[in-house]
């Protein structure tokens, strides 16, 4: 079973160690750390957690726009570790998270990506 | 016609019950950043009480994460000449979590207990749905719209449940073109049911991209059904007038064929009925200007998140969430509504950011009306992510409930003093109130046949 390291930068640098098959929500819950949730499948955002350092593979999620990828948010309950990663939890890593969409819009290539242009260059 | 089954004969019946006692809201942590399950909150509206304007009883749901929102009886007055029914559960949909919670309301209304729950994972199983948003009963039946399939994409359906809360299975022979679901709303006597659009669930859970209005992720149509076949005969194309068409209601009146939608982004009020020769038109009837702020590069649209009618017919009132106002408008010939009463309530104009002493963050929203059209009672949180996008300052300030006087004779709407629920000083930390019904049976839960 491969395994990684998660530190938790925004709780006193607290790491466990995860499989790399299972999503991190179900991960790190199991070893009691306290994370918020909504429908455990992607698409709600409630899970969402910044990464600061390494890589996840999220492939599954469907929550965020390309904005709130390129900001480092991760959708934790799909989300598998590739790699050792530091992560910032709760609704204090989600101060980047909400924009008021009339103040400040998103770019054509900072949509989602089911709808998102190529970025120009 | 006397009997003892659930409800009132007629409208003009439900508009002489007595006086509602006990009100029952949900209070969300979802999104909150506060670890703790959503509730359902009692809230003492009897003015003789000692605990007159507070939370008197919470009914913490078994986990977190459900995002309590709309709510329904298991029972209306479509069953008032059934006996063996009465109105003692009410269902509360999570929408994220997909569970449904059936909370007997009626052992110690109280007090509500939990009865039973229907979860999330067993409908997406038997059914392919998630996202539940309205409830309905029909006769001893309930259906619940959900917005999405078990992946959350639209347009999701019906479920069907039986009077055990039991699933039947889907409630729909068709969604036929339709793309998304929201609201729906029936009227027997025409064999007719109306849905309107919200969005899939993967699009507006995460919150409001407003680019995704463009890229037609949300709505901008209704739907007419024959109901009886469960099938959808006829679209109306709203386009720009009717961008995220959301509560759909018709009069009570079960004769009357008239019916209204409120337009959230357009914040245009619609009204539909049957012509003389048996064909459902529209028109907008009411069109709330945006209003310019200095700190936005374009005016805020109203946001138009909810319409509720008068048990009597008379009254429609509305909200614009982001503009911070409640309207009142006399709709005797539906065709010309005339503004009979305004208040102001927190929003984004700054017009009333203080009410009875607590500042609120966000608008008004929900409202549910008294059964005799006197007393409005509105809250202030739309959903988690929304709020959080539009009014941050939530998160600290939790939600509001207010109460307004209405003057049901000659119009008119003052916001009433000495009532104020502040969801910011629960004891589990700032919750956000949202949908509310009394016990009785309110202005947005019975249908006759
Ligand atoms: S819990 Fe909904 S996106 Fe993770």
């Amino acid at each position: 079973m491969t395994t990684y390291t998660v530190t938790i930068a925004n709780r006193d640098n607290a790491t466990y160690q995860v499989d790399a098959r299972r999503p991190l929500l179900d991960a790190l819950r199991d070893q009691g750390v306290d994370l918020p949730y909504g429908c455990k499948y992607g698409g709600c955002i409630t899970c969402a957690a910044k990464l600061t350092d390494g890589q996840v593979d999220q492939r599954r999620q469907v929550a965020l726009n390309n904005r709130q990828i390129a900001e480092g948010y991760v959708i934790l309950c799909v989300a598998r570790a590739t790699s050792d990663i530091t992560l910032e939890i709760g609704v204090e890593s989600h101060d980047r998270l909400y924009r008021n969409p009339f103040l400040d819009p998103l770019k054509p290539h900072e949509l989602k990506a089911d709808v998102a242009a190529p970025k120009e260059t | 016609m006397e009997c003892c089954g659930p409800g009132y004969a007629s409208p003009a019946e439900a508009i002489k019950a007595p006086r509602e006692k006990l009100l029952y809201t949900i209070a969300i942590y979802t999104g909150t950043g506060i670890q703790k399950p959503d509730y359902l909150a009692t809230v003492d509206v009897d003015p003789d009480s000692p605990t007159y304007s507070q939370v008197i009883h919470r009914l913490e749901m078994p986990g977190i994460g459900d995002e309590l929102h709309h709510m329904g009886w298991n029972a209306c007055s479509s069953c008032h000449d059934d006996h063996s029914m009465s109105r003692k559960y009410l269902i509360l949909p999570g929408v994220r979590s997909n569970n449904l919670h059936i909370v007997d309301t009626a052992t110690d209304p109280r007090a509500p207990r939990l009865h039973k729950v229907i979860e999330g994972v067993e409908i997406k199983a038997k059914t392919d749905l998630s996202g539940p948003h309205t409830v309905h009963c029909l006769g001893s039946e309930i259906i619940i719209s959900f917005l999405g399939n078990a992946k959350g994409v639209a347009p999701g359906g019906y479920l069907h449940l039986n009077k055990d809360f039991e699933i039947v299975g889907r409630w729909e022979n068709s969604m036929g073109e339709i793309k998304f679901g929201y609201d729906f709303w029936y009227q027997p006597r025409h064999n007719v049911m109306v849905s309107s659009e919200w969005a899939a669930p993967n699009t507006f859970m995460p919150g409001f991209d407003l680019e995704e209005v463009g890229h037609l992720k949300y709505g901008r149509e209704l739907h007419f059904w024959d109901f009886e076949k469960r099938e959808p005969i006829q679209t109306m194309y709203l386009g720009e007038d009717g961008l995220i068409p959301l509560e759909v209601k018709f009069h009570h009146d079960p004769d009357s064929t008239h019916g209204f939608c409120g337009a959230a982004l357009s914040s245009n009020v619609i009204h539909w009925w049957k012509d003389g020769a048996g064909a459902w038109q529209w028109e907008k009837i009411i069109d709330v200007e945006n209003e310019p702020h200095p700190e936005w590069p374009i005016p805020i649209p109203g946001v138009m998140s909810a319409i509720l009618i008068s048990m009597d017919d008379k009254y429609l009132y509305l909200n614009n969430w982001l503009h911070g106002d409640m309207r009142q408008y006399d709709i005797s010939d539906p065709h010309n509504p005339v503004l009979t009463g305004q208040v102001w309530m927190g929003g984004l104009l700054g017009k009333a950011p203080e009410v009875n002493g607590v500042k609120i963050a966000g608008g008004p929203q929900m409202f549910q009306l008294s059964l005799d059209g006197r007393r409005l009672y509105v809250t202030t949180s739309l959903f988690s992510t929304w709020d959080n996008q539009f009014y941050p300052e939530i998160r600290e300030k939790g939600g509001v409930m207010v109460m307004i006087d209405c003057d049901p004779e000659n119009g008119g709407m003052q916001m009433n003093k000495d009532f104020i629920v502040d969801f910011g000083k629960e004891p589990g930390g700032p919750a956000r109130c949202h949908e509310m019904r009394y016990p009785g049976g309110d202005c947005t839960s019975d249908i006759w046949l």
